[in-house]
């Protein structure tokens, strides 16, 4: 669907933030799901890119997005009144939080982009605890606290927050709120993703990941994106399951860890 | 409006616009796009006897014009294909033409799965034998690059079952015309090319394979003027009928493929792009006859000046 650009703008160092006119597809929109955005028509780079939905409110589609290479160059690059062509929203996305649940989203980098709208589903106020590799790659917390998130950071040189892991905030978190129910709600790189559904885990705590991979065609057809989910009934204990439609979001305890 | 219809023989396709194996998964996932009724045919992802996980991952890359992947036909295996609604019951209810593209480790599976397909045959208009995947080492390429074992197995499915068969050739081989003659020998009514040609690609920073399998099949835009010559040769080998396919993303592309002696063309890679490319292509084939003089697709196949 061709959707035009209202807004396209810096939100810190290699960080951006655009906005999509696109009213029914916003309608449709849930935190953790995406939208496939064919940036441009080249022929040189054919490939969609997928992006998590940050925001769907008042008709438009939010992405945020750190530019890494040729298509999020590409996407920079475009002006309000340009146009992308988007699917979506794709996937299996977080479920709403039980009324008498806090929320705790668990994110690595651009993975706070995907919780966001947590924020909206909420009774409870919800927790933040974002980790990244230094303050640089700290993004949206404002708008966390903005909707009643308080927001708590790590990261890997101590430029910010707490220096060490993201997932070290947990135990933190627990002590700071005993006798309270937490959902955990997890994205970002896999290694992290893979350290906190470990410690989830261990910790008889409940949640939902969201796990991805490189993507193609973003419909489940081609099964370039497949991961691997936990099949204790079968002979290996796990399937490749589809990230894109099949997930990109899974329950805890469908989480394969090797 | 030119005639479209396209006739193989056993069968006759509406019009000559496929999807290409593997590119459209088993079809429904395209369904809430467009009607799939629309197409030629709907050619499904390669199923075999049992479920497979297939290759590990990474799967796919992009490359400049293309991509590569080795995904390594995942599938659900044959009885899930024929009983489960996400799988043929229900692509049979969209009233797509369907074509089952298959596939086997051992000649005695192929023969196997074409029995199995020949049994429960309803709502399958014909076979695509998968003789050429190249990111499977039994089944795959072993298969599809000697003349010997191509013609058993496709004598083996002709055995095996009365559906039309048609044979997907490999363009990793020395001269694909060879290949074109000992499958209609066996009994195959039609050939489809090309498959994906064999490719590799590295990351420099990782220092790495881009492809958890090292070695993967190289398919878009950039792979359409081998596929070109290839169908060029192989229509002017065999008197059965050619699909064609390979880089096709406009009716342009598949124009082409009708001039250079094809019957029908499949759209693959192209559908990750743009899931309405196939509908585009009938379309523009379509006013390509009309502003033409072409009364039917079939005189394109020998419209070529040489
Ligand atoms: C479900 C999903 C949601 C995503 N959400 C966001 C988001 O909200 N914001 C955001 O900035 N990015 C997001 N990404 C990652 C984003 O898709 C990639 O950064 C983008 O495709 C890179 O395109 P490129 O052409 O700029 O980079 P390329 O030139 O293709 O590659 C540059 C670098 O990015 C890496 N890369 C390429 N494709 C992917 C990919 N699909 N996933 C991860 N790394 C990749 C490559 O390994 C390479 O190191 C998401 C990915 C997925 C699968
Ligand atoms: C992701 C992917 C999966 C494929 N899977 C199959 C398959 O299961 N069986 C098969 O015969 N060909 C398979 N192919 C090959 C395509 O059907 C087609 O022959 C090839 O991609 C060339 O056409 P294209 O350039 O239009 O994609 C696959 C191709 C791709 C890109
Ligand atoms: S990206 Fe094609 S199946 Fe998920």
């Amino acid at each position: 669907m061709k959707a035009f650009i209202v807004s396209n703008e810096q939100l810190q160092n290699d960080y951006y933030r655009i906005r999509f006119d696109a009213r029914e597809m916003a309608a449709k929109s849930g935190p953790g799901q995406f939208v496939h955005v064919r940036i441009d028509e080249r022929n040189d780079n054919i490939l969609r890119r997928p992006f998590s939905i940050h925001n769907a409110e008042n008709g438009m589609i939010t992405v945020v997005y750190k530019v890494v290479g040729t298509g999020t160059e590409r996407l920079r690059e475009k002006l309000p009144g340009d146009s992308c062509d988007l699917i979506g929203p794709v996937g299996v996305g977080f479920s709403s939080p039980e009324d008498d649940v806090i929320p705790v989203a668990v994110c690595g980098g651009y993975g706070a982009a995907a919780t966001f709208m947590l924020t909206q589903r909420t009774k409870q106020p919800g927790v933040l605890l974002l980790g990244a590799r230094s303050a640089a790659d700290i993004i949206l917390t404002k708008e966390y606290e903005e909707r009643g998130f308080e927001v708590k950071i790590a990261t890997d040189d101590g430029s910010l927050g707490h220096k060490g892991r993201v997932t070290e905030l947990i135990d933190r978190l627990l002590a700071e709120k005993p006798g309270k129910k937490f959902f955990f709600y997890g994205c970002g790189p896999h290694p992290m993703l893979m350290a906190l559904a470990k410690i989830l885990k261990a910790k008889n705590l409940d949640g939902e990941l969201s796990i991805d991979h490189f993507m193609c065609c973003g419909v489940g057809a081609c099964f370039g994106c497949v991961v691997k989910i936990a099949a204790p009934e079968t002979a290996d204990g796990w399937v490749y399951k589809r990230s894109c439609v099949d997930g990109p979001v899974f329950k805890l305890a469908d989480v394969y860890a090797e | 409006m030119a005639d479209l219809s396209v006739d193989f023989g056993k069968f006759t396709l509406k019009n000559p616009v496929m999807t290409a194996s593997g590119t459209f998964g088993y079809g429904m996932e395209y369904a809430e796009f467009y009607d799939l009724s629309r197409l030629g045919a709907v050619v499904v992802k390669g199923i075999r006897s049992i479920p497979s996980h297939g290759n590990p991952t990474p799967r796919i890359a992009e490359v400049t014009g293309g991509m590569l992947n080795a995904i390594g036909l995942q599938g659900p295996g044959i009885d899930k294909f024929l009983h489960d609604d996400h799988y043929l019951p229900g692509l049979k209810k969209t009233g797509a033409t369907v074509i089952v593209n298959m596939w086997g480790v051992t000649i005695e599976e192929y023969a196997e799965v074409a029995a199995r397909l020949d049994a429960e045959s309803d709502g399958i208009t014909a076979l695509e034998v998968n003789i050429s995947c190249p990111n499977v080492k039994a089944g795959g390429a072993a298969f599809g690059t000697d003349l010997k074992l191509a013609h058993e197995v496709v004598s083996a499915v002709r055995n095996a079952t009365k559906l039309p068969i048609i044979t997907k050739l490999s363009p990793n081989v020395g001269n694909i015309a060879d290949f074109a003659r000992a499958v209609e020998d066996a009994g195959s009514d039609a050939v489809s090319l090309i498959n994906t040609l064999s490719a590799m690609a590295i990351d420099i920073n990782t220092r790495k394979p881009k492809i958890a399998n090292k070695f993967a099949g190289f398919s878009g835009p950039a792979v359409k003027p081998v596929a070109v010559r290839m169908v060029y040769e192989v229509s002017r080998a065999v008197k059965i009928p050619v699909i064609g396919m390979g880089g096709i993303s406009t009716g342009a592309d598949a124009v082409e493929f009708l001039l250079a002696g094809a019957d029908a063309v499949a759209v693959g890679t192209a559908n990750f792009v743009d899931p309405f490319a196939p509908l585009k292509v009938i379309h523009f084939i379509n006013e390509y006859l009309d502003k033409n003089g072409f009364k039917s697709v079939a005189e394109l196949k020998n419209a070529l000046i040489v």
